[in-house]
């Protein structure tokens, strides 16, 4: 039977998996940011459809790092001269288009000691791909987030045959199940989505992990705390990159 | 104790929690959910900032229920009805007139009902869709952080959900910072919870659920648009 404790249940042992399977990689990630934070750097996330929540969740808010970009989809139409009836075409998703995402890489001030976190469950849509492989080849650390399940499960998209988890310096399994839900039902469809809450935990970790290597190696925390005159001077210095 | 192995224990602990102080109001939810599907409705979601992520997570996502809409300002924004400055500066959660230009640019309709996310439930935009959905006779519910609560959202919703997050929404503290936020993560696993629940309601019903497939599944694009095209542009 499908109801609240059964998919409560099931995240729980999820959870276990993916902390026990993936701290070292998230503590990979965390010491590459930290390196990037030290040298004045920005993170850039770029995640498409739900992903994006991983930036949303990590940014703005009491305890969050201030040097976090998120590259907005929304960007291509407000600042990147994509029409909007393009963005938004149900017939020819925008988000599975290759070679457009240097319309959105070419808006930022990126400099050369920058990280990007890239996140895709499926890992094989165009833009993800392109941003990845953008960053990769202008020299930056990459970090991808997605489903090693579902992106082995399905066929690329991309014209180079890749996935996004092959432009990854660290690659963080978020260990969700192919198609992201969870509960399997009678019929051909399963049934609540987990990717959300594992990519949240990994961001959340991880940010923690960030801060505490700051502290050990007594840099100046680059992090919201409520106090009006602080937080807006942290602001003030990542002013246009940030 | 290594400090991501906290944040991953206090988030069990809080699913936990959540499932225990709300699995009664989240069975009404959904099958208040599950009846305005049922007649002919579509459940519009509406949360701003932070709050979007439990739009997101409801609304046609992988595994979910195809019923939901998410009223965003950033269609706003994209169709050069709102600027992204006003948004920016947080002067349009207090403009009441967007709740006019949401109307127009979306199509509502009586049978719908509203699903509306405030942390402190105090955003005069949010009330105010609110309150127009109270006045038509349309059900509301209301997703607020009742420590912090501090508006009036609540006097127009039929029912509420509790983030039960902790205020300030920081759980761990490294050296005196406090760190790790836990109302969003919590938010979503309630959100999935409701899915299951709304499922739940339509096979107790003998009916079958419209649960939309992950995009990113070959075939998965007919499967989905044969329970969102009879909406036509009320879900999509």
């Amino acid at each position: 039977m499908i109801d609240a404790k059964r998919f409560k249940d099931e995240l729980y042992d999820l959870l276990n998996t993916l902390y026990d399977s993936q701290k070292e990689n998230i503590e990979a990630a965390a010491q590459a940011i930290k390196d990037c934070i030290e040298k004045e750097g920005v993170v850039h996330v770029f995640g498409s459809g739900h992903s994006v929540g991983l930036g949303i969740d990590i940014k703005d808010r009491l305890g969050a790092l201030v040097p976090i970009h998120i590259m907005e989809m929304s960007d291509f139409v407000t600042k990147g001269g994509v029409p909007v009836e393009v963005f938004m075409d149900r017939h020819d998703i925008f988000e599975r288009k290759p070679n457009v995402a240097g319309k959105l890489y070419d808006l930022y001030d990126i400099k050369p000691q920058d990280v990007f976190i890239v996140i895709s469950n499926s890992g094989i849509n165009g833009i993800v791909i392109d941003i990845a492989d953008l960053a990769k080849r202008n020299g930056h650390k990459v970090i991808i987030i997605t489903s090693m399940k579902h992106t082995l499960a399905e066929e690329p998209r991309h014209p180079s045959g890749k996935k996004l988890y092959e432009f990854g310096d660290i690659v963080i399994d978020n260990c969700g199940p192919h198609g992201d839900a969870l509960l399997e039902t009678d019929g051909v469809a399963k049934v609540c989505s987990v990717s959300s809450i594992c990519n949240n935990c990994i961001a959340q970790s991880m940010a923690a992990r960030i801060i505490e290597l700051l502290q050990n190696d007594n840099y100046e925390l680059p992090v919201l705390n409520g106090d009006k005159a602080h937080d807006e001077a942290l602001k003030k210095k990542y002013e246009g990159r940030a | 104790m290594d400090i991501m192995k906290q944040y991953f224990d206090l988030i069990k602990q809080r699913v936990d929690d959540a499932y225990t102080k709300q699995k009664d109001t989240i069975e009404k939810v959904a099958a208040m959910f599950g009846e305005c599907m049922e007649s002919g409705g579509v459940v519009q979601l509406c949360g701003f900032k932070h709050g979007e992520e439990f739009v997101n997570e409801m609304n046609y996502r992988a595994g979910g229920i195809a019923i939901f809409h998410g009223l965003k300002l950033k269609d706003l924004v994209l169709n050069g009805l709102i600027s992204q400055e006003d948004i920016d500066s947080g002067k349009i959660y207090e403009d009441l007139s967007v709740a006019d230009k949401l109307e127009q640019f979306y199509e509502l309709d009586d049978r719908d009902m509203y699903c509306l996310v405030s942390f402190y439930g105090d955003e005069p935009l949010i009330i105010e869709i609110a309150r127009r959905a109270k006045e038509k006779g349309q059900k509301v519910v209301g997703v607020v952080n009742k420590k912090s609560y501090r508006g009036s959202l609540l006097d127009y919703c039929d029912l509420c959900i509790d983030m039960d997050a902790d205020e300030p929404d920081t759980a761990l503290e490294l050296n005196g910072v406090k760190v790790g936020q836990l109302s969003s993560t919590v938010s979503n696993v309630i959100a999935q919870m409701l899915t299951a629940e709304i499922y739940k309601y339509y096979v107790d019903g003998g009916k079958e659920a419209p649960i939309l497939l992950s995009a990113n599944i070959k075939g998965a694009d007919v499967h989905n648009n044969s329970l969102t095209d009879p909406y036509g542009r009320r879900i999509r």
